[in-house]
């Protein structure tokens, strides 16, 4: 079980990497996992999961401001044209589903053959996410210069799934 | 007419960076944000081409390609599936299901459109707007051969033309101008050496954005079969050596639809003058016949109700023009627009020696011509 999360911390280190350079054109280095910046915005979190041989979630914790820097990235805009929190939530939205297809299509290539379930995403101060003593988990830190962005990976345990 | 492109996509994201990707073409992109909608939108504009996410709620990508499919009317829609799942399993199951391509998420705009560019013909904006340059607009012209001579004989040819002719002897430097330079047309030799003049058209064709630049081939006219190998592979046309230059305007015009009309037409005191020039040949009877009715209809909806042919500068009263001059008056008379024509004593004369011609009503000049018609 511990090569497992080792296997998707892994991939998702390349994931974020690989997804923030070709959607962003921004690189991102992982470092170890600090609290968010306080940003009086809030924060926002994607997150999708995988259900099969591995079972997961991947969660992606940012603030609103970094959120909003990705959102017009993506899209190529300046932030003034940003006219709504509905296209940064859809942007997060898609950003966590393409980490976690880069993730469940090389989990699926190592004989781990699993789905996507549909991208979600949260807004609020001051998140967090509990989850139950059946869980391993890991958190990853990324930073972009002053961007400062989180990964964790929740990967459901052998023990959970006998039970 | 512009290309439609239909992404069906339940990101709003994803479809606003497809939409940015193609705004530099001369393309309409159309949304749906479910395989329901896209399926009701694919029906109504029936798309050139159609981008689809492989997991959607509603209706996933497999669902909407099956029912694409058994619709006679879409089903050779070429479709490009999206997906971030890049498994080797969906992999394949995409390519089974029959589609064009596939991308996977994520992606960079630039290759989304190279993508599409080889599954349907992409045309910038600009390149779009060249539609509507005239003929006497700066035109670029590269010149792609081995033998210098050929080059300096096209600009000899284009001389007092505002038309820029730039040569390469490689198929690479070729190519290299092509990506560098705003390049209108190419001509190039289909004897340079491997089929070099082949391989440059099929690497213009493979960026978009050199895929709309026409490439004329040139060859000596017994090369029949390079001439069939050409027209075959989509070269714009050929053209024989030794360079004719009023063959090779011709063709250029034709080629990048050239606005010519205002050198054989012009409208005023409410009739319109057709005008034939002194060297007359067969472009010139292309030219005015592809632009007659719309130049009578325009002269109606203005008010005039005269057609007046000059035919002073024509040298030669030759057939071709006697039958040009019959048809726009044929076709001058389904609007009941009232003809006359101005020429010389000499033309009148050779006029009256033909059925066909000889009860023309003929003055000296156009103004005299408008008096006659009064």
């Amino acid at each position: 079980m511990n090569n497992q999360i080792e296997q998707v911390d892994q991939l998702t280190q390349e994931a974020v990497k690989e997804v923030f350079q070709s959607m962003l054109s921004m690189e991102v280095n992982p470092e170890p996992p600090s609290p968010l910046a306080p940003d009086p915005d809030g924060q926002i979190i994607g997150s999708v999961g995988f259900i099969g041989e591995a079972t997961g979630i991947i969660y992606l914790y940012a603030s609103m401001g970094f959120a909003r820097v990705i959102t017009c990235r993506m899209l190529g805009i300046g932030e003034a044209e940003l006219d709504s929190g509905e296209m940064v939530t859809d942007a997060i939205g898609e950003l966590s589903n393409m980490v976690v297809g880069y993730v469940k299509s090389r989990l699926c290539n190592g004989g781990l053959p699993c789905i996507l379930t549909i991208p979600s995403v949260v807004r609020g101060q001051e998140l967090s996410i509990e989850g139950s003593a059946h869980l391993n988990r890991r958190m990853i830190g990324f930073r972009n210069c002053k961007y400062h962005l989180l990964a964790e990976v929740m990967l459901k345990n052998s023990i959970a799934n006998e039970s | 007419m512009s290309i439609k492109i239909l992404t069906v996509d339940d990101s709003k994201t994803i479809r606003l960076i497809v939409a940015k990707a193609f705004k530099p073409f001369d393309c309409m992109v159309l949304e749906a944000e479910n395989g329901v909608v896209g399926l009701a939108v694919a029906g109504r504009e029936k798309p050139d081409v159609i981008l689809l996410d492989y997991t959607m709620p509603v209706m996933d990508g497999f669902e909407v390609l099956a029912r694409l499919r058994s619709n006679p009317d879409l089903k050779a829609t070429p479709v490009i599936m999206l997906t971030a799942e890049a498994g080797r399993d969906t992999v394949i199951k995409i390519a089974q299901l029959g589609v064009r391509d596939y991308l996977i998420k994520p992606f960079k705009g630039e290759l989304l459109v190279e993508r599409v560019g080889r599954v349907v013909d992409l045309k910038s904006r600009a390149a779009a707007e060249k539609k509507n340059k005239r003929f006497d607009d700066p035109i670029s012209l590269l010149v792609v051969d081995d033998k210098p001579a050929i080059a300096a004989q096209v600009r000899a040819g284009l001389t007092g033309m505002p038309w820029k002719v730039t040569s390469a002897e490689q198929p690479g430097q070729a190519q290299d101008s092509c990506m560098e330079n705003s390049v209108d047309i190419v001509l190039a030799s289909l004897s340079l050496p491997n089929d070099g003049a082949f391989m440059l058209f099929q690497n213009l064709r493979g960026y978009a954005n050199t895929a709309s630049i026409p490439v004329i081939g040139m060859c000596v006219r017994t090369a029949a079969a390079e001439q069939a190998r050409a027209q075959q592979t989509g070269f714009a046309g050929v053209i024989t050596k030794p360079i004719d230059p009023t063959e090779l305007k011709t063709r250029v015009c034709r080629t990048l639809n050239l606005e010519t009309s205002y050198k054989y037409f012009q409208q005023r005191d409410g009739a319109l003058a057709l005008m034939l020039p002194k060297d007359f040949h067969q472009g010139v009877v292309q030219e005015v016949s592809t632009n007659l009715e719309s130049q009578l209809v325009s002269t109606v909806d203005a008010g005039g109700d005269k057609l007046i042919i000059d035919l002073n500068a024509v040298e030669t009263f030759s057939l071709p023009v006697i039958e040009l001059a019959l048809s726009a008056i044929q076709a001058a008379s389904k609007l009941s627009l009232r003809f006359a024509v101005v020429g010389s004593e000499t033309t009148k004369s050779q006029c009256r020696s033909y059925e066909e011609t000889q009860s023309w009503l003929f003055a000296g000049s156009f103004e005299q011509a408008l008096a006659l018609l009064k």
